[in-house]
């Protein structure tokens, strides 16, 4: 907090400070700080070098992402079987779509799967990480076994363990059957699958949780002081200081996850052996794409398909946006 | 332990991902010293993998210019890692294919004429090269000759007091009824069979009523009565317990290997399943299996049994050194050299010469192999009619709705009107 007592204007002095190979760095920066009439002289062929620095970056992002972006979308208007030139359809993918039961079976998988488990991620990070800002002893250590899952939990080899755990002669019912109760075979009964999916997403706290520990961080203690020495207890003070102060971390939270969430592809590939079943219950809508795609060669559906979830990532952010003006606080 | 290869394809196939979008070097040009790199691509399981190595290297003493590269996965993952390979242009040069894929690719111009490529099929068995061979052109050459076929655990019979059916005259009545006294004494977690339903067995069931899965001029041609008639007797089977539980069942039909099979783990009696299995089945359980009849076949209207090839060698239509590729496929399917080390593996040998060199070297599931396809070749019914572009679908469809059947989200009524509809909608695309 003490830096921002400090405006930034102040950055004409800090030559005592800095060491002699950093002064072309200081100085540059207070060139950029001069007006704007002295920046035409020296400022053209700095930029040139900069974007020059650039250009392999450029490159890359023109050749692997905007390319194959603008790709798919002229695709998503084609037929398209990979092996022969694509034929130009208009709007039939879309129309197609439109009528498409097992699309929309995996609209609604996919709903239920992100709205379920981005709230139970949401909380579990929140909570461990009230619990961590406590002070806990090594802290550092807890902070790096919770988020380990994050980094594990998109990988192939924690999608087979998780198909090892949940099936019929799994570790849950190799646990279950200690209390002499049989239980199914988790990962492959159309009632559960999708439940295993939720869960190992909700697994993955830890990332919100690391972010949840930093805004932790930056609320100031004063607050609780003051409202301690007004009677405030424990609940008060976390509804009226530290949830209104957190709000635009869980806001950036909510926005991350739900864009990945809807993203999901690897666990249920893996975990439903790569058909989304059984009797299509896991079918994520990035699965089906990839089935449409890769497995029946309906390239050109497939792109349409990826598109549509463009937009309804979009919009979906889109509101998440308008409605934050509601809720979220940005400090006083 | 199990779990290991579906793991293992996995793997593969994110790296085949990761490969497509990276665009990575490694062409199949012969850039170092003038040695042409063929690559070639296969499904199967570890033993399969190193009998291919060896072939592999037999070849290549033989022909000191080429070198070939072998890529493998299990069997479900084999077909979307083939599908992005060809997507990205970086398919194998030689190809493994089956059923229904060679017309699939064949007819999406992705493989060679291999008419054009001088390739011998003299002494192939015409009815297994004709399995190749769509409108005309012949896209692939037969690995062997296979057959559907009953493989039966003989000591869980017998561990169960159930006498052996009468293969020659056994009807579907017999089967269940046999099935149900299995499941009365067998111990719990050891089932009769694995449930039966996939694509092959409603071939043979659908031949032995007259019909088909498919019509000659591509449609759909199974009957709906057909369809529901084969899952009220798998629902009977189910619900007496002489197949596993629905949920079991689903977890087994993604596991494809035949160790992981119920049969291969020693826990089922019976299994349908292709002739050319026997050998894996039998190593994975552990003990001598044998190979029987289905059901039905006596008093049926028509044998629902046909001879298939196995596999298809296919070349890539994009490959930069046909040649040598049909030189290697040449080798695959006509070398006695070959045979030697594959055995039946891949079928029992479609090639007339290399039969006769391998008999004497084959083990003893080998020759249950080649004895069975030899009694059945007077019997089989007439040749399978294969499906058209868009049915390799078909298998997948029907894992669906047999799901929604088993799980009894749906009557055998409705899932065979829907199994009927998607399967229509799959083809016409």
């Amino acid at each position: 907090m003490s830096e921002r007592l400090h405006p930034p204007e102040t950055s004409e002095t800090p030559a005592t400070t800095v060491s002699p190979t950093s002064t072309s760095l200081v100085r540059t920066r207070l060139k950029d700080r001069r007006p704007a009439g002295h920046r035409k002289i020296s400022g053209p062929p700095r930029d040139r070098i900069g974007y020059l620095f650039l250009t392999p970056w450029f490159i890359g992002m023109a050749l692997f992402t905007v390319g194959p972006i603008l790709a798919s979308l002229y695709l998503s208007f084609t037929e398209y079987t990979l092996l022969k030139p694509p034929e130009w359809l208009g709007l039939d993918n879309y129309r197609e779509m439109l009528a498409d039961p097992r699309l929309h079976k995996s609209l609604l998988v996919t709903f239920v799967y992100v709205f379920v488990s981005v709230p139970i991620q949401l909380v579990l990070a929140l909570a461990l990480a009230l619990l961590l800002n406590r002070g806990v002893r090594g802290l550092s250590f807890y902070r790096s076994v919770y988020y380990l899952p994050s980094l594990l939990a998109g990988s192939v080899s924690i999608a087979i363990l998780w198909r090892q755990i949940f099936g019929k002669d799994g570790l849950v019912n190799q646990v279950l059957a200690l209390f002499g109760t049989e239980g199914v075979s988790w990962v492959s009964h159309p009632d559960f699958a999708l439940g295993t999916l939720v869960l190992l997403n909700a697994w993955t706290f830890g990332a919100p949780m690391v972010i949840f520990l930093a805004g932790l961080r930056q609320i100031p203690t004063s607050y609780y002081e003051a409202a301690q020495v007004d009677g405030a207890g424990t609940v008060t003070r976390f509804f009226h200081i530290t949830l209104p102060m957190l709000t635009p971390i869980i806001f950036f939270n909510l926005v991350l996850q739900l864009i990945g969430a809807f993203q999901s592809f690897t666990q249920a590939f893996v975990v439903s052996g790569g058909r989304g079943g059984p009797s299509d219950s896991t079918l994520l809508y990035t699965l089906y794409l990839y089935e449409r795609g890769f497995g029946s060669f309906d390239m050109g559906y497939a792109s349409a398909m990826a598109w549509f979830l463009l937009a309804i990532i979009a919009v979906l952010t889109g509101i998440n946006f308008l409605f934050a003006r509601r809720w979220v606080f940005y400090g006083g | 332990m199990p779990r290991r290869t579906s793991g293992l394809a996995a793997l593969c196939l994110t790296g085949v991902l990761l490969a497509v979008s990276a665009c990575g070097g490694g062409s199949s040009g012969g850039s170092d010293g003038g040695a042409v790199e063929l690559r070639f691509g296969w499904w199967g399981n570890n033993d399969r993998a190193a009998a291919t190595q060896k072939v592999i290297e037999a070849f290549q003493a033989k022909n000191p210019g080429i070198k070939v590269k072998g890529s493998y996965t299990d069997f479900n993952s084999y077909f979307d890692r083939l599908a992005t390979e060809v997507a990205g242009g970086r398919a194998p040069d030689v190809i493994t294919l089956g059923g229904a894929y060679p017309r699939e690719y064949g007819d999406r111009g992705a493989l060679l004429d291999l008419a054009k490529t001088g390739l011998k099929t003299d002494k192939i068995g015409a009815a297994a090269l004709d399995n190749g061979k769509f409108g005309g052109v012949q896209y692939g050459v037969p690995t062997g000759v296979n057959a559907i076929s009953l493989i039966v655990n003989e000591s869980v019979f017998e561990k169960a007091a159930v006498d052996l059916p009468e293969e020659d005259t056994w009807t579907w009545d017999d089967f269940k009824r046999i099935a149900k006294e299995l499941a009365q004494k067998l111990p719990k977690g050891t089932f009769a069979l694995a449930d039966p339903t996939r694509t092959d067995m409603l071939d043979v069931y659908s031949r032995q009523r007259g019909e088909a899965l498919y019509t000659a001029d591509g449609k759909v041609g199974i009957g709906e009565k057909t369809l529901v008639d084969w899952w009220t007797m798998t629902l009977e089977l189910m619900n007496a317990g002489a197949t596993p539980p629905a949920s079991q069942t689903a977890e087994l039909i993604t596991q494809p290997a035949p160790e992981q099979s119920l049969m291969g783990r020693g826990q089922a009696a019976m299994q349908f399943d292709w002739s050319n299995q026997l050998s894996a089945l039998s190593k994975a359980a552990g003990q001598p299996l044998r190979l029987m009849r289905v059901p039905g076949e006596s008093g049926a209207t028509q044998p629902g049994m046909w001879l298939q090839a196995s596999q298809i060698y296919s070349i890539n239509a994009k490959s930069e050194h046909p040649q040598e590729a049909a030189k290697f496929v040449d080798f695959l399917v006509n070398s006695p050299d070959a045979g030697k080390i594959i055995l039946a593996d891949r079928g029992i040998p479609a090639n007339s010469d290399v039969r006769t060199a391998i008999q004497d070297v084959l083990g003893e599931p080998e020759k249950a192999q080649a004895t069975f396809i030899d009694a059945l070749t007077p019997k089989a019914g007439p040749p399978l009619v294969i499906g058209p572009a868009g049915s390799t679908d078909t298998p997948k469809i029907l894992d669906r709705v047999n799901a929604e059947v088993l799980f009894a989200r749906q009557q055998p009524a409705a899932a065979a009107t829907d199994f009927v509809q998607q399967v229509g909608t799959a083809i016409k695309q």
